[in-house]
């Protein structure tokens, strides 16, 4: 890039980032001199305040942040007196809110005058004056109280974030984190994140250029404004007053397809490069796989353009080489773990990244706050907060049918974006949507004069008043999301010319305008029984959707053996409960008529697994990592609304507490590889059975499909192809030999190119046979043969399944349950009676154990 | 009256037959051309067997994701078609065969139609298991036999290899012994036949001469099969319930489940019968063959089994609240008052209420009534199998996969077709074989020696059936 600038010195480089955080990186400026965001360490939080920041699903660097976060939620001992307490101030029910301890509800308009309560009541504490501002809701204020004093009593130990893109309200939280004397603790600048440098204000900026022909040339690299940008359509104008634009987008996308030149680059995974995602850590891009098509790497199409002298044309790979002299000729000179160029290189590359050591930079809070700037609250009836979706993010993901086929982890509906409305218990037998909406509603929504056709989803923890939905959907060009869910982008406001993720006066239509009967769901059912109300006798009434509705039938919902779930503080309660439990289903499965098999099972390989729900966000990586590595096939929306999705993974989520204001935990659902596989004796054909090792195995070309297997399995986990979904069946993909079929009459599974999407360790199945989760057999395969080839015995960890690497908080483990020292056996142990196995008491004997759920939220604020 | 009726003894037909009339009666039916009625009920069975084809060929050829059924709710129409046909086929071999036994005499009446019916029945019950198998081009797996694949055994401990077995051989021994049925009256009509036709009937008859030899030899099979086939009127249903009982989904997992559904079984197969039969004696004007008493014992027995069935219902759910079992509990709850409350209480009126108006001696004596009960009770008993199914599926262990289903045009079609199928098959049935067992029917003729005809005979009878005999030339 410097060596085009320096070719064409009137070149400007504008960045920005598909969600904001422009206001940050300028308060950050402006409070302690760094246009940067610091390194946020929410493991040495033990209060954490999130003012709508989604830091475990799209905030910044959520995956960092997750994993730290979970490291104060595990259960440690039967004690955990180290776990974090998270509050959560937001309207809808983020990803990150729904595993909150406590979420305090304000309007999406109301986020500044909520930051500025808590400023001054912690102002109030540490002796620093008041600044007034906009007032929050009653409840919220009472609340922001009791936080406050307890992000005192954590001084030095609590974290206070926020999502807002209004530098006055950044400046803010800057200030609480100061007077909290979190700065350099928690927020630690000492190693900054580069993962937002955008700043939209530069953006509109070049609107007004192009707009007057000031611009000859345009280059859109890695970006895609005409979709994303609030103010797209202006864009778009100004954009064709550009003579020559050239787009790198490897695919046809909107601002693509309004360019004059399309100069495909490589994608990542055709690459070299290099990132320095945060300070001092540089990290490699390495290419897996020769160029598919006919492209050329961004980075050296802009060489070539510069004629640089530094890049050789006659090497085969002529970027690698120029990478690999930048990093002899620059970043050699910078470090001093290596004494040769070639090491530093190959190491780099081998390791995959090379640490700097951390800068040890200290910063201190300069300047003034003042409440002036933070937005008012808009007092209209109804407000919308727009937000980021863990799969799509704002579209960039939209064209990948995996990720648009994860279901959404709060509201579990696939292939498209939902409008959440706030939802009340009938006093009957319904939970109900607002204005009587139920799902698969869509209704007229307008926004300044804006009108979209949107679903509807009854949205649980959706704040009365508020209605939410996700960016990213609604894309015009470029890929298989063309056409699902409604781009809400032009709806969002601009303040200062930053970009406002909500908005208010809100127009819903009265009455839906159209209802589809079959919704792109997963999970039709939400809850685990929800409060609303108390009984005579002071204790909680249950309720649920359809069924179980009236009263002194709750037990049915909240006392399965699903979820176990506790306050911190009911810890041995807890203990003594599922002591209790394990007993009673252990006497009831010693009344069996099966043989016992622990001699069986007990020697040799035993696969088990460790889900612990306390680590589990929900964020549903496992999932996508699950249908990669097993080519799962995706189905499409309309067959997900008849449930025949065909995931071997799911998360389940289920609320459960006050209605109002609901708690959540999320479950991911496997084969539970049961011992007593009920699936098994009931296959006339055999097609499922028991492997020595534990494992529940599946014989694709001996299953019939009857499906009795899926019926007789209590967690629903087994998957029917109903269709043929991957073109593998008999006769389309061997009518091309028969019938010579054309290139474009192909079974896309026949295509060659679509086939690389598959794993060839894995078998594709056809239509008619059941599939489910495996294990990863071919993992475990492959860890045995490795360990043969290397003559030795099988180490723990040799074998990892695809979802445990995923997973961003360490919440799956898989080993050996009859090696006592592997992680997965320790881990259990340690768990002790809050490990168990989903409905222990009807004797599948599963081989995945979960871990109790337990919150630490602040019961005052509920009272 | 010159018929010789043991004053305890009910005349079980009616109409003062002599032995010529029956055969009369009952062969003309194959032997002249079909009556317009016949035609038009043919032609609309035909139609729904055509849609029958159409629907499992485009369920064949597209897959299983045609029909409603989901990952949550895996068996559905399909299953629940199944067990409601072959409890319809119950009722032919409890006739049969367990009446026989108990020497009830008036199955002589309705047994042959009855049979005929679980043949049928069993056939159409037959193609869900078939059909419903996401690779029916496979289905051979099922059968045990000696392969290279290793070799490759059945499961002998899955509940629907059990089925297999079960309904297999129902079905061969239901044929054979409806069969054996028919090989006497198959040759009385051979014996007015003529050309073609008597070639045919003698091929299917195996040369019957009605030699005491023949016929001893005849009783003596008819015992035999009788006797294989009492305990598996009792079997086939209980194997059925299996493919519930012994699975681990609440409401499924039931030990109540074989009495109640042979119980169920009986008691729509009987009002199969009856829907049947009630056509039948009036299309072919056998009234006088299949009586009023006929249909007032079959109603004596639907209210019998009715009730047993709703003993059931109500101790399922005593079961369930004694239990203490929150699953259990929740699956009863839900069948009742959950999403298919409706399937539920349909299910409640039609076998439990609806057949109590049996009670009445007059309804019980009544045409109308008892064809408009007897498809009550056959709706209710397909609810009931809906029930079983659908209901306890949608409303599992764990709430995240609960679901809902609803069938696609294509289960309809195929449910309706088979109907067609039935019907088809018995309408053919009617034209080619008599539908009342001849030879049994005059078995139980209360007339002594009057009506003897032979060289020895005296004039001095004079009866009206002997008149009528001379007149038409015997």
């Amino acid at each position: 890039m410097g060596e085009f600038m320096a070719k064409y010195p009137n070149t400007r480089v504008i960045t920005y980032d598909p969600v904001s955080a422009a206001a940050l990186l300028a308060a950050n400026e402006q409070s302690f001199g760094q246009r940067a965001i610091p390194s946020y360490h929410f493991d040495q939080a033990d209060v954490i305040v999130s003012f709508n920041a989604d830091f475990l699903g799209t905030w910044i660097s959520p995956v960092e942040y997750a994993r730290a976060y979970a490291k104060r939620r595990k259960i440690t001992d039967k004690k955990m007196d180290n776990m974090s307490r998270h509050y959560q101030v937001e309207s809808h029910m983020s990803l990150t809110g729904s595993n909150a301890d406590n979420r305090i509800l304000v309007k999406p308009s109301e986020q500044g005058a909520a930051i500025c309560a808590l400023y001054n009541e912690v102002a109030a504490l540490t002796g620093a004056g008041s600044i007034g501002g906009p007032k929050v809701n009653d409840k919220a204020a009472a609340s922001m109280k009791k936080v406050a004093r307890e992000l005192v009593n954590a001084k030095g130990k609590s974290l206070v974030v926020s999502a807002s893109n209004n530098v006055a309200e950044q400046v803010i939280v800057n200030k609480i984190n100061d007077l909290l004397g979190n700065i350099n603790t928690t927020v630690d600048f000492g190693t900054l994140s580069y993962q937002r440098q955008g700043d939209e204000r530069d953006m509109v900026r070049l609107i007004e250029e192009m707009k007057s022909g000031q611009v000859a040339i345009a280059i859109v690299w890695g970006a895609n404004p005409a979709y994303e940008l609030p103010n797209a359509v202006a864009f778009k104008e100004a954009f064709a007053k550009v003579n020559t634009r050239v787009s790198f987008s490897g695919v046809m996308d909107e601002t693509t397809s309004l360019c004059t030149h399309a100069a495909p680059a490589h994608h990542s995974l055709e690459s070299w490069g290099d990132v320095e995602p945060k300070e001092g850590h540089l990290s490699m891009i390495q290419p897996t796989i020769a160029p598919l098509f006919d492209t050329r790497q961004a980075e050296l199409s802009l060489l070539m353009w510069a004629d640089s002298p530094n890049l050789n044309l006659e090497d085969e790979q002529p970027y690698y080489q120029y990478l690999k002299s930048y990093w002899a000729s620059d970043l050699f000179g910078r470090q001093n773990k290596y004494s040769t160029p070639t090491a530093f290189w190959d190491m780099s590359v081998h390791d995959g990244v090379f640490e700097m050591p951390a800068s040890g930079r200290t910063v201190s809070f300069n300047g003034n706050v003042s409440s002036e700037g933070v937005s008012k609250p808009s007092g209209s009836a109804v407000e919308i907060s727009c937000f980021e979706t863990v799969n799509i993010g704002n579209g960039q993901y939209a064209h990948n049918p995996w990720l648009q086929e994860m279901p959404d982890p709060v509201n579990r509906s696939v292939w498209g974006n939902y409008l959440a409305i706030p939802v009340e218990w009938d006093g009957v037998n319904n939970i109900n949507g607002w204005q009587n909406l139920t799902d698969g509603d869509h209704v007229d929504v307008t926004i300044g004069g804006k009108t979209l056709n949107c679903a509807v989803v009854r949205g649980f923890g959706q704040m009365p008043g508020t209605v939410s939905i996700a960016l990213g959907q609604g894309r015009e060009a470029g890929g298989c999301g063309v056409g699902y869910g409604v781009n809400v982008n032009p709806w969002l406001g601009m303040n200062g010319n930053l970009i406002q993720y909500y908005a208010g006066d809100v127009q819903v239509s009265d009455k839906p305008t159209s209802t589809d009967k079959n919704v792109p769901c997963v999970q039709h059912h939400h809850t685990m029984g929800v409060a609303v109300g108390k009984e005579e006798d002071g204790k909680p009434y249950f309720v649920d959707e359809h069924a179980i509705g009236y009263k002194g039938f709750a037990g049915a919902l909240t006392d399965r053996s699903i979820i176990f779930q506790a306050h911190v503080n009911e810890l041995p309660e807890l203990g003594e409960r599922m002591e209790k439990f394990h007993e009673e289903a252990g006497h009831l499965n010693q009344q069996t008529l099966y043989p016992d098999r622990s001699e069986f099972f007990g020697t040799g390989l035993h696969w088990g697994m460790y889900v612990d729900l306390n680590s589990c966000i929900g964020c549903g990586a496992c999932q996508v990592a699950c249908v990669s590595e097993n080519n799962v096939p995706v189905v499409g929306k309309n067959e997900v609304a008849r449930h025949h999705e065909m995931t071997w993974l799911r998360i389940d989520r289920y609320f459960y507490g006050d209605l109002e204001n609901p708690k959540v935990v999320y479950q991911p659902m496997m084969c539970q590889h049961c011992e007593t596989a009920p699936c098994e004796n009931v296959c006339p054909v055999n097609a499922t059975n028991h492997s020595m090792e534990g494992l529940n195995q599946m014989a694709y070309n001996r299953c019939i499909g009857t499906r009795y297997c899926a019926n007789n399995c209590p967690y629903k986990v087994r998957r029917f192809n109903w269709l043929d979904y991957t073109t593998a069946d008999l006769w389309p993909a061997n009518e091309e030999r028969v019938f010579h079929v054309s290139e474009d009459d192909k079974p896309f599974y026949a295509d060659n190119l679509v086939r690389m999407v598959l794993n060839p360790d894995v078998t594709v199945r056809s239509r008619g046979v059941i599939e489910k989760c495996s294990f990863c057999v071919q993992r475990i395969q492959e860890g045995k043969l490795t360990a043969k080839k290397e003559t030795r015995a099988l180490a723990d960890n040799d074998v990892r399944t695809a979802c445990q690497t995923a997973c961003p908080t360490g919440a799956i483990t898989f080993g050996n349950l009859n090696n006592p020292d592997s992680e997965v056996n320790q881990k259990r142990n340690n768990a002790g009676a809050f490990a168990y196995q989903v409905l222990e008491e009807i004797n599948t004997r599963p081989g995945v154990k979960y871990s109790a759920k337990i919150h630490n939220s602040n019961e005052e604020l509920n009272s | 009256m010159s018929q010789a009726v043991a004053p305890v003894r009910h005349v079980l037909i009616e109409g003062d037959k002599s032995y010529h009339r029956i055969t009369e009666d009952l062969v003309s039916p194959t032997e002249k051309a079909p009556t317009r009625e016949w035609m038009i009920a043919f032609t609309i069975a035909a139609a729904f067997l055509g849609l029958y084809v159409f629907a499992i060929v485009w369920t064949v050829w597209k897959g299983i994701g045609e029909w409603g059924a989901n990952r949550t709710i895996n068996w559905a129409w399909d299953i629940t078609n199944f067990v409601w046909w072959i409890g319809i086929g119950h009722a032919g071999t409890l006739i049969s065969a367990i009446l026989l036994l108990f020497r009830q005499r008036w199955r002589t009446g309705v047994n042959r139609a009855a049979e005929a019916m679980t043949i049928f029945a069993v056939m159409c019950a037959g193609q869900f298991p078939i059909f419903h198998m996401g690779r029916v081009w496979l289905a051979f797996f099922i059968a045990p036999f000696p392969n290279t694949r290793g070799p490759l055994w059945v499961n002998f401990n899955s509940p629907l290899l059990w089925d297999v077995f079960a309904i297999s051989t129902y079905f061969s021994v239901s044929l054979l012994f409806w069969y054996t049925g028919l090989v006497p009256d198959l040759a009385t009509v051979r014996d007015r036949a003529t050309g073609f036709r008597r070639k045919m009937y003698e091929t299917f008859s195996f040369g019957w001469t009605g030699s005491a030899k023949h016929w001893q030899r005849w009783e003596s099979l008819s015992l035999i099969l009788a006797g294989i086939s009492t305990p598996l009127v009792l079997s086939v249903h209980t194997i059925v319930s299996f493919d519930f009982a012994t699975s681990i989904i609440p409401g499924w997992h039931t030990t109540i489940f074989p009495p109640y559904f042979v119980a169920g079984a009986v008691f729509s197969g009987f009002a199969m019968v009856q829907t049947l039969m009630v056509i039948t004696r009036k299309v072919l004007k056998l009234e006088e063959y299949i009586t009023l008493n006929h249909i007032e014992s079959m109603n004596k027995v639907i209210v019998l089994t009715g009730t047993i069935v709703g003993v059931a219902y109500l101790t399922e759910l005593f079961i369930a609240w004694y239990s203490g079992y929150i699953y259990e509990q929740f699956a009863f709850y839900n069948r009742v008052f959950g999403i298919y409350w409706w399937a539920y209480f349909g299910m409640m009126f039609c076998n439990v209420v609806s057949p109590q108006l049996f009670w009445s001696r007059k309804i019980r004596r009544s045409i109308w009534w008892t064809f408009f009960l007897s498809i009550v009770v056959n709706i209710g008993m397909w609810f009931e199998r809906f029930v079983i199914i659908a209901t306890t599926l949608a409303r599992d262990y764990l709430p995240s996969s609960w679901s809902y289903y609803r069938p696609t045009w294509v289960e309809i079609s195929i449910f309706s077709g088979t109907i067609g199928l039935f019907f088809v098959l018995y309408l053919i049935f009617t034209r080619v074989a008599p539908v009342v067992a001849i030879a049994e029917i005059k078995s139980i003729l209360k007339v002594a020696g009057s009506q003897y005809i032979g060289p020895n005979a005296k004039h001095q009878h004079g009866t009206e059936s002997v008149k009528k005999q001379d007149e038409s030339g015997h």
